[in-house]
C-alpha cells in the first residue's frame, strides 16, 4: 500500500533542485537517486563536501577541522558503509590539551593531569570543585557559571575558558548558559539512574562499550573521499552536479518555489523543479528570495550570525612529529585553536612517508584581521605559534597553504532563536522547500545528522511528514554507545521520534514506562500521610488489644499489657486506658513514621544527588568536543 | 522525556503506596519474626527461673493472650507465623490505605 502511494508520488515528482554539496546535499541526491529520481546539485564552490570536505594541496591531503565518523542513527552509518566499503578505516584516538608549556592527556588521565597539574594545583582544583558544590555561582545564567558550578572554578579557568573563547569568539560570561545544556547533554539522569540500578545485570554489556572517546572511523583519505564517491554515484545514475555555481536568486510564488537563478561561468541559469532542498545558509537564502521578504524575516536573517574558520596548512620535513590526532592548544599565548595531524588519522593522508601535514586551526569572524591577513602572513603566523608551543622545527617547514571557510558554526547568541522562529514561521508557509544540513537550518548538526535531515527531507518528498526540525533536538546525543543499541530499533526510535503521525514507537514507551517506574521508585514519601497512617494503625492496635483483654475477663486483667503504664502514665487496662492507650501510642507512631519517611526521602535524595554529580563529572571527561 | 522534565518529575513526584503490597511485607516479616523468635527459644529449650522452675519463653509466651491457641513450641511457631501475618498484613494494608487517602486529599486541597 505505502509502496503504491509511493510510485503514485514519484509520478508528481518532475525534478529536485538541491542547493549545496555537502553531506546534506549530496545525501539527498543519493537517497533520490537510489529510489531512482535524479536531482540537480547546485554547489557555489569547486569541490563537493562542504565542511566535510578534503582539500588536496600537492598531494597532501586534509580535513577543513578533523570529521570523525561516528553515529548512532544506523541508517547513516549503513550508507558511510555501503559508499566507503574497505576504505572506511577505525582509527585508534590519542588527543592532548597543550596548556602552560605542558601537554594534558585529553580525555583526562589522573596521573597524567596530576603530575602536570602538580599536588598543590591539584589539591586547589579539588577545593575549587568542593567549593563551587557548596557555593554555586547563582544565578546560574552564563556558560561560565555553569561550567564552574559543575567543575569548579578553577579547572574552568584551566581548560575551558580559553579554548571556548577561541572557538567562539566571545567571552565565557556572554555566552549562554542554556547553550551549555544543550550542547553537553550527556546521560539523562533517568538513563543514569537506570544504569546505577541495572549495574550488576549489565556488566557483561559494559565490557562492550563502544566508545568514540578511544577509537572512531576515518575515510582513507579524508571525508572528501566519502563525498567525492556520493558525488560520482550520482551522477553516474542521471543527476547532474552544477560546481561553481552560485544561487542569484530564488523566485517564489504562490507559496511555491517556482525557479532559482543561478550564475555559472558569468553565465545566468534557470532551474525549475517541483521540490526544492536547501543547505545554503539561511541567512543568503532569505537574502536571495524574490519577490523580497517582509522587513521583519529579512532583520531577522540579518541577526544570524556565523563563526568562520581558517587553516593553515603545513607541510613538514619530519617522519613523526607527535603521536595525537588532534591537540588543544589552550594557551593564551597563541591564537591557534587546534593542531591536527593529518598523518595521524590516515597515513594515505600523506604522499611522502618522511613528511607530515600538519592543520593549524584558527577560529575567526569573516573580515577580521585574522580572516583578511595574507597567506603568506597566516603562514608565518603559523610558524611561529608553532615554533612557541615547540612542537615543531619550523626550519623543517617545506611548504604551507591557507582555506578559509566562512560560516563554518552558527552562533547562537541571545537572538537566534527569535529570529530563527521568524524565519521559519515564513518559509512553512513555502510548501515545496525543505531546509536541511547545519547552516541549511542555523543548528549545530553534526555531519550524522546533516544527513539523516536530508534523508527524511526525501522520505518527505516521496509522500512521508517527517518533522526535520527535530533531528537533533529531542534525540540524546553523546559518544558512547553499546554495541547492541545499533540495532534497528535505535533507528525507529531516532526517525520515528521526528513523525509526528507514527503511532507510539515501542522503544520509547519502553523507556518511557520504565521512566515512570524509577519516578515511582524515587518518589518521596509524604512525611504527614504517613506520619498519621502509621500513628492511627498503631494505635488502633493497642486499642483493640487493651479491649480485648478487658472483654476476655480473668482473674488479674490485663497484668502484663497493663506495664504500659510506665511509659504511658494514665494507661489501665480499661476502656479510659484504652483511649489514653490510643492517644499515646498514635503520638508515637506519628513521630516514627514521620522519622521514618524523613530518613527514607534524605538518603532517596542523597541517592539521586550522588548519581547527578557522577554524571556530571562524567561529562568533564569529554566536554571539550562539545564545544 | 528531556533531562529537565525528568528532574522535576523525580523532585515533585510524591510516592503512592501499594497497599496490598505494603500488607503482605509487613505481614511476612511479622510473621517471621514470630515464628524465628518462638523456635529460638524452642532450640535454646527450657531456663530456670526465678523460682527454680525450668520455662519455656515466658515472656514471648505472653502473645497466647492475644493470639489464641499459640505456645512456645514448633507447632506454635506456625500459629504465631499465621497471626503474625494477619495482624501484619491488616496492619501495612491500612497504613497504605490511610496514606494513600491523605496523599490524595492534600494534593486536591
Amino acid at each position: 500500500m505505502k509502496q503504491a502511494s509511493e510510485v503514485q508520488k514519484k509520478d508528481t515528482i518532475e525534478k529536485v533542485v538541491i542547493i549545496g554539496a555537502g553531506p546534506a546535499g549530496l545525501t539527498a541526491a543519493y537517497e533520490l537517486s537510489k529510489a531512482g529520481l535524479p536531482s540537480t546539485v547546485v554547489e557555489k564552490d569547486s569541490i563537493v563536501g562542504g565542511l566535510a570536505r578534503t582539500v588536496n594541496y600537492n598531494g597532501y591531503r586534509f580535513d577543513i577541522g578533523g570529521h570523525r565518523f561516528f553515529t548512532k542513527v544506523s541508517a547513516v552509518e549503513n550508507m558511510w558503509e555501503e559508499v566507503l566499503g574497505e576504505d572506511f578505516l577505525t582509527c585508534k584516538r590519542l588527543s592532548r590539551i597543550y596548556y602552560n608549556k605542558s601537554f594534558f592527556y585529553y580525555p583526562f588521565r589522573l596521573p597524567n593531569a596530576v603530575l602536570r597539574l602538580g599536588i598543590w594545583n591539584s589539591f586547589l582544583v579539588v577545593a575549587s570543585y568542593m567549593k563551587s558544590q557548596f557555593l554555586p555561582k547563582l544565578p546560574e545564567d552564563t556558560f561560565d557559571k555553569w561550567v564552574s558550578n559543575r567543575f569548579g572554578n578553577r579547572l574552568y579557568e584551566l581548560f575551558f575558558k580559553t579554548y571556548t573563547e577561541k572557538v567562539w569568539g566571545i567571552p565565557c560570561s556572554e555566552i549562554s548558559a542554556e547553550w551549555a545544556a544543550q550542547r553537553i547533554k550527556g546521560l539523562s539522569l533517568m538513563q543514569a539512574l537506570r544504569n546505577t540500578l541495572l549495574k550488576g545485570q549489565n556488566s557483561d554489556k559494559e565490557a562492550v562499550i563502544k566508545t568514540l572517546i578511544d577509537s572512531f572511523q576515518y575515510p582513507r583519505l579524508g571525508p572528501g573521499m566519502m563525498w567525492e564517491t556520493v558525488a560520482d554515484s550520482v551522477t553516474g545514475n542521471g543527476s547532474e552536479l552544477l560546481l561553481n555555481s552560485d544561487v542569484r536568486k530564488i523566485h517564489i510564488n504562490n507559496g511555491k518555489v517556482e525557479r532559482i537563478e543561478i550564475a555559472q561561468n558569468g553565465e545566468t541559469k534557470v532551474l525549475t523543479g517541483s521540490h526544492f532542498i536547501s543547505s545554503m545558509p539561511m541567512r543568503e537564502l532569505v537574502e536571495k528570495i524574490e519577490p523580497p521578504v517582509a522587513e521583519e524575516v529579512r532583520l531577522a536573517a540579518r541577526n544570524l550570525k556565523y563563526r568562520d574558520f581558517l587553516t593553515v596548512s603545513l607541510i613538514i620535513d619530519e617522519t613523526d612529529l607527535f603521536p595525537d590526532n588532534w591537540i588543544y592548544i589552550h594557551d593564551p599565548d597563541v591564537k591557534l585553536g587546534r593542531v591536527q595531524n593529518f598523518k595521524n588519522w590516515s597515513k594515505e593522508m600523506v604522499p611522502e612517508k618522511g613528511k607530515t601535514c600538519l592543520g593549524l586551526e584558527y577560529f575567526c569572524f569573516e573580515g577580521d584581521g585574522l580572516w583578511n591577513m595574507s597567506d603568506s602572513d597566516l603562514i608565518e603566523l603559523g610558524k611561529k605559534e608553532l615554533e612557541k608551543i615547540g612542537l615543531a622545527d619550523v626550519s623543517l617547514v617545506t611548504d604551507g597553504t591557507v582555506v578559509r571557510m566562512p560560516k563554518a558554526y552558527p552562533v547562537y547568541d541571545s537572538h537566534y532563536k527569535d529570529s530563527l522562529a521568524t524565519i521559519r514561521s515564513y518559509l512553512e508557509g513555502v510548501s515545496n522547500l525543505q531546509l536541511v544540513g547545519r547552516n541549511g537550518m542555523h543548528k549545530y548538526n553534526n555531519q550524522d545528522h546533516s544527513m539523516l535531515t536530508a534523508m527524511l527531507a526525501v522520505k518527505n518528498i516521496l509522500g512521508e511528514s517527517y518533522d526535520l526540525w527535530q533531528v537533533n533536538a529531542e534525540q540524546e546525543y553523546h559518544e558512547e554507545v553499546k554495541a547492541e543499541e545499533k540495532a534497528s530499533i535505535r533507528e525507529i526510535e531516532s526517525l520515528s521520534s521526528t513523525q509526528p503521525k507514527v503511532p507510539e514507537p515501542i522503544a520509547q514507551k519502553a523507556g518511557s514506562e520504565a521512566d515512570q517506574v524509577l519516578v515511582s521508585a524515587f518518589a518521596s514519601l509524604d512525611k504527614f500521610a504517613f506520619a498519621v497512617s502509621v500513628g492511627i494503625v498503631s494505635a488502633i492496635v493497642v486499642f483493640i488489644a487493651t479491649i480485648f483483654l478487658i472483654i476476655k475477663g480473668g482473674p488479674n486483667v490485663g497484668a502484663n499489657l497493663g506495664l504500659l503504664s510506665q511509659y504511658f502514665a494514665g494507661y489501665s487496662v480499661s476502656i479510659k486506658g484504652a483511649l489514653i492507650g490510643f492517644a499515646y501510642t498514635f503520638f508515637w507512631g506519628f513521630i516514627f513514621g514521620w522519622l521514618f519517611a524523613y530518613l527514607r526521602n534524605v538518603s532517596t535524595g542523597f541517592f539521586i544527588f550522588k548519581i547527578k554529580k557522577e554524571r556530571e563529572l562524567s561529562s568533564f571527561r569529554n566536554f571539550i568536543d562539545y564545544i | 522525556m528531556n533531562d529537565r522534565s525528568d528532574e522535576e518529575k523525580l523532585l515533585q513526584a510524591v510516592a503512592m503506596l501499594n497497599a496490598k503490597t505494603l500488607g503482605f511485607v509487613i505481614g511476612a516479616l511479622l510473621g517471621l519474626a514470630i515464628f524465628i523468635a518462638t523456635n529460638w527459644l524452642v532450640i535454646k529449650g527450657p531456663q530456670l527461673n526465678q523460682a527454680g522452675e525450668y520455662v519455656m519463653g515466658p515472656h514471648l509466651q505472653l502473645l497466647s493472650q492475644f493470639f489464641i491457641g499459640y505456645s512456645v513450641s514448633f507447632v506454635g511457631s506456625l500459629v504465631g507465623f499465621v497471626y503474625g501475618f494477619a495482624v501484619g498484613t491488616i496492619s501495612g494494608a491500612l497504613i497504605g490505605w490511610i496514606y494513600n487517602r491523605i496523599v490524595i486529599f492534600r494534593q486536591k486541597y
